[in-house]
């Protein structure tokens, strides 16, 4: 271990002494404090934090993404070009343990420089309130909505239900032969499912909407629950307004016509579409059971077309703002030690320039990794086995960086990033993902010559 | 110690090394079936122009090439084994160092590797910079040192671990005259302590001096290879050396060698340059007269001489009986500082000539051949009878009584007649 501690700190010496290194620590040293004096938001005190945290993290989390890129490929390259290597490996040390060096080494100088713009972030993010000097009212907001890690549930949806009209519709289709010809059956099916999941969302004008959570599990019976939602409307402009009528509360007794079980609170609102949205209510609308029913009228007085509601959500308080931002940064180390491990692992093969070309694309590629899959999903219809052999164990293999993986989304949301999902983050890309890489970097390299020229 | 047969420290078995082109095809052939056999405290001149292959076959000894065929043994076992490069030092044809490091972060970095403590790296490292003469620039990063300094750092790495087996590439270039007989001085020490040497040298009177047995490669083969001494000596001429003589007596010696049908040459021998430029710059340094650059030192790391003393005395108890093995040359009594007088030595040497100043012969002489040898005050006939008697006799014996050239007299230091 000491011989691998001391490749390690050697790659950091190295590292640290590199331009890029010097380009990327000074930027955020001057860029963080700028942000945090000119971010504007949306005005609101909760506006400018969500700003901030979200663009001081992404920019930490770049270019630290990139520095990692640039140090983990030019390690072993350097050495292998400038033939320091050659005194390195004929001393007692095996060329595995020279590269797990080299990525430890990378990886502990990713965790200093993360800890230290993570905590000039948080710092910066605690002090904003008191430059800004907001309202009481935006205060308690910021307080409420973001300085806090909330829970997020999504409605209960009856899988089976769904399923089942999916079949029904398939079988009616068949049977009055309007099936194109050019569709497979999955296809069909999975046209219809989307159909079915798109209506699970709607309500007509005139008609109301249930949407049921269970599990929901407040810790403090004076916390507050929070709806969270966007609205769109079909054939409808940008810009339009939507009001709306929502009870929320434990709705079940009075499908049976008895007394609801805990208080129904009745909101009344008046919101832009297409953008997210989010109201709270006391959380002792809650049943014990962790039952929550929020209906939902599209009064036909107000609104004459169909409203769509995306994302539907409650969320409520279940841990510290500090907390969740210790979890956000680890999982902005996961990615990191993902490219580390990509890093060294290709530059035992690879020159310098190829190896970092693969790294971009494999980070880019992981930025927009639903994309990807999504659009090869098509793929999986119509070439089956090829599609099961080749391409999904290369998708599986990609880099996860986005959607649920992407850090800042949760503390502009100020959603609570569950240990267990982080713990599930760190093993499947920096234990799994980056161990695979670095085995096959270590095959290569305790088989591949050093020295390619010969000068005597 | 050695291989695994207990016998060789280097040992490689139709080693063949062949770099193929794009397609496979064999393109250059470096090395081929390169039988090379190193023993234990020996130290072997690897000599051959450029691209003969030399640095390939040290490549192959530690790994850095895979070998096309054959075998290359280091210490008994592969060049890949931590156990056998723990007892391996290796300073390459270049020093390729960490620019960014400093003299003393370098040595600690391999010491590091080699899992020395703490305390034995931190007294190594002193003891290290001290010999190589860096100490005053232990805080200066490599990257700043002249080509020479970072040799002597890179000599440096390659003694932190006190190996077995040192594995030179050039170890000389690009230093100045002072530091390249520093280091020979140096391997003398350590072939002395038992250490392995594998040299890699152009400099051939470099090699000459220090070497015990030499090979030369020419196209990935090994063409000669043998003790240097029999492969140097020219056993059909004879060589005397005296102090000035009068005329007269070299008429006589010219008239005894034109008796034998043979001729002789009468010359004024000259100073080695090296020799002038060591004296100089040792003139300069006893000034003291301020410079940035490397400090001259003949200190030897005390970690390096850990078995010195029990191997002296065995090597003096076998030196004191009959012994033909060229790997045990009479070396112990002629230290390489009465040989080639580094700075240091050259300044005893002054005081010395201060204090008893060096008397001229007038009806003696001493004749030597290529080995001192004290005789007893004669007339001059009897000088004549004797160098004679002793040409004859020599020519009898032919080799029996040859010595190693290593560690001998320098010939710069002595008269030739």
């Amino acid at each position: 271990m000491r011989r691998i501690w001391a490749v390690a700190s050697n790659t950091i010496a190295q590292a640290i002494r590199l331009k890029s290194a010097g380009i990327v620590i000074v930027l955020l040293f001057v860029l963080l404090p700028m942000m945090g004096l000119t971010v504007v938001g949306d005005q609101t005190l909760k506006g400018k934090l969500q700003t901030f945290s979200s663009y001081g993290l992404s920019l930490t989390s770049i270019l630290l993404c990139l520095l990692t890129i640039v140090i983990s490929c030019y390690s072993l390259t350097s050495d292998l070009k400038y033939k320091q290597i050659f005194l390195v490996t004929t001393k007692p040390i095996r060329r595995f343990e020279l590269l797990f060096g080299k990525f430890l080494g990378v990886v502990v100088l990713d965790a200093i420089l993360l800890t230290l713009f993570s905590a000039i972030i948080l710092g910066l993010t605690w002090s904003l309130p008191w430059w800004v000097k907001a309202p009481e009212g935006q205060q308690q907001q910021a307080d409420r909505e973001f300085f806090t890690a909330r829970a997020v549930l999504v409605p209960t949806t009856n899988e089976k239900a769904i399923e089942e009209e999916v079949k029904r519709r398939y079988d009616q289709l068949r049977k009055e032969d309007q099936i194109p010809e050019d569709m497979t059956r999955e296809r069909v099916l999975s046209e219809i499912r989307s159909q079915e999941l798109f209506r699970a969302k709607t309500c007509e004008p005139g008609r109301a909407k249930l949407w049921t959570f269970e599990q929901v599990r407040v810790k403090n019976p004076n916390d507050m629950i929070f709806i969270r939602y966007k609205f769109r409307i079909s054939n409808d402009p940008l810009e339009s307004q939507v009001l709306s009528t929502w009870e929320i509360g434990d709705t079940r007794p009075l499908e049976s016509g008895q007394n609801p079980g805990t208080p129904i609170f009745p909101v009344q609102r008046m919101d832009a579409t297409q953008t997210e949205l989010e109201f709270s209510v006391p959380s002792s609308c809650v049943a014990a059971d962790g039952f929550l029913g929020i209906l939902f009228f599209n009064d036909l007085q107000n609104n004459s077309k169909t409203i769509i509601l995306d994302d539907l959500k409650v969320m409520y308080r279940t841990g510290s703002f500090e907390g969740n931002f210790l979890r956000v940064a680890a999982m902005i180390l996961v990615r990191l030690v993902f490219l580390a491990a990509l890093g060294v692992s290709v530059s035992t093969w690879l020159s310098f320039p190829v190896a970092v070309l693969i790294c971009l694309v494999a980070y880019a590629s992981g930025m927009i990794n639903g994309f990807i899959l999504e659009s090869l999903k098509s793929l999986s219809l119509t070439l089956d086995i090829l599609y099961r052999l080749t391409i999904r164990p290369i998708l599986w293999f990609l880099p996860k960086f986005d959607e649920q993986f992407n850090p800042t989304a949760y503390l502009v949301e100020a959603k609570s990033l569950g240990w267990l999902f982080l713990a599930q983050a760190w093993g499947i890309t920096a234990f799994i993902k980056s161990g695979i890489l670095l085995v096959f970097g270590m095959w290569v390299f305790h088989n591949r010559e050093i020295s390619k020229t010969t000068s005597g | 110690m050695a291989g695994k047969n207990g016998e060789f420290v280097i040992e490689t078995i139709a080693l063949t090394k062949i770099f193929p082109d794009w397609w496979g095809r064999a393109k250059v052939i470096a090395v081929e079936d390169l039988n090379l056999k190193i023993h234990r405290n020996e130290i072997y001149g690897f000599l051959g122009p450029n691209g003969s292959g030399k640095t390939t076959t040290i490549k192959m000894l530690l790994n850095l090439l895979h070998p096309t065929r054959g075998k290359a043994l280091v210490l008994g076992g592969e060049g890949r084994d931590p156990k056998i490069t723990e007892r391996i030092g290796y300073l390459p044809e270049e020093s390729y160092l960490y620019r960014y490091l400093t003299a003393r972060e370098t040595l600690d970095f391999y010491g590091r590797l080699f899992n020395l403590p703490p305390r034995v790296r931190k007294s190594r490292i002193d003891t290290l910079l001290e010999m190589v003469g860096l100490t005053g620039m232990a805080n200066r990063q490599v990257g700043t040192f002249s080509k020479g300094m970072a040799r002597r750092i890179g000599l440096a790495q390659a003694l932190i671990n006190d190996p077995d087996l040192l594995i030179l590439d050039e170890p000389t270039s690009g230093m100045d005259p002072i530091g390249t007989r520093q280091i020979k001085d140096l391997l003398i020490h350590l072939g002395k302590r038992g250490k392995t040497i594998l040299l890699c040298s152009h400099l051939l009177a470099d090699v000459e001096d220090v070497c015990d047995r030499i090979g030369i490669l020419y196209g990935g083969k090994m063409q000669v290879e043998g003790p240097v001494r029999e492969l140097l000596q020219q056993s059909d001429k004879r060589q005397i050396i005296t102090n000035a003589i009068s005329d007269a007596a070299l008429h006589k010696i010219e008239a005894i060698v034109a008796a034998e049908q043979s001729e002789c040459q009468v010359s004024s021998p000259m100073n080695r340059l090296e020799d002038l430029f060591v004296r100089v710059v040792t003139d300069a340094q006893q000034r003291q007269q301020r410079t940035s650059g490397a400090i001259s030192t003949t200190a030897i790391g005390g970690f390096l001489a850990e078995e010195a003393e029990a191997e002296d005395i065995l090597q003096r108890l076998a030196a004191s009986k009959p012994d033909t093995d060229f790997r045990k040359p009479e070396f112990v009594e002629l230290s390489p500082v009465q040989t080639t007088p580094s700075p240091t030595h050259i300044k005893s040497d002054l005081l010395d000539q201060l204090s008893h100043p060096p008397t001229v012969p007038t009806t003696e002489s001493s004749a030597q051949t290529s080995r001192p040898a004290e005789l007893p005050p004669q007339s001059l006939d009897e000088v004549r009878q004797n160098v004679l008697d002793a040409l004859i006799d020599r020519s009898k014996k032919g080799n029996a009584d040859t010595h190693p050239t290593r560690r001998s007299e320098t010939p710069g230091d002595q008269n030739h007649a």
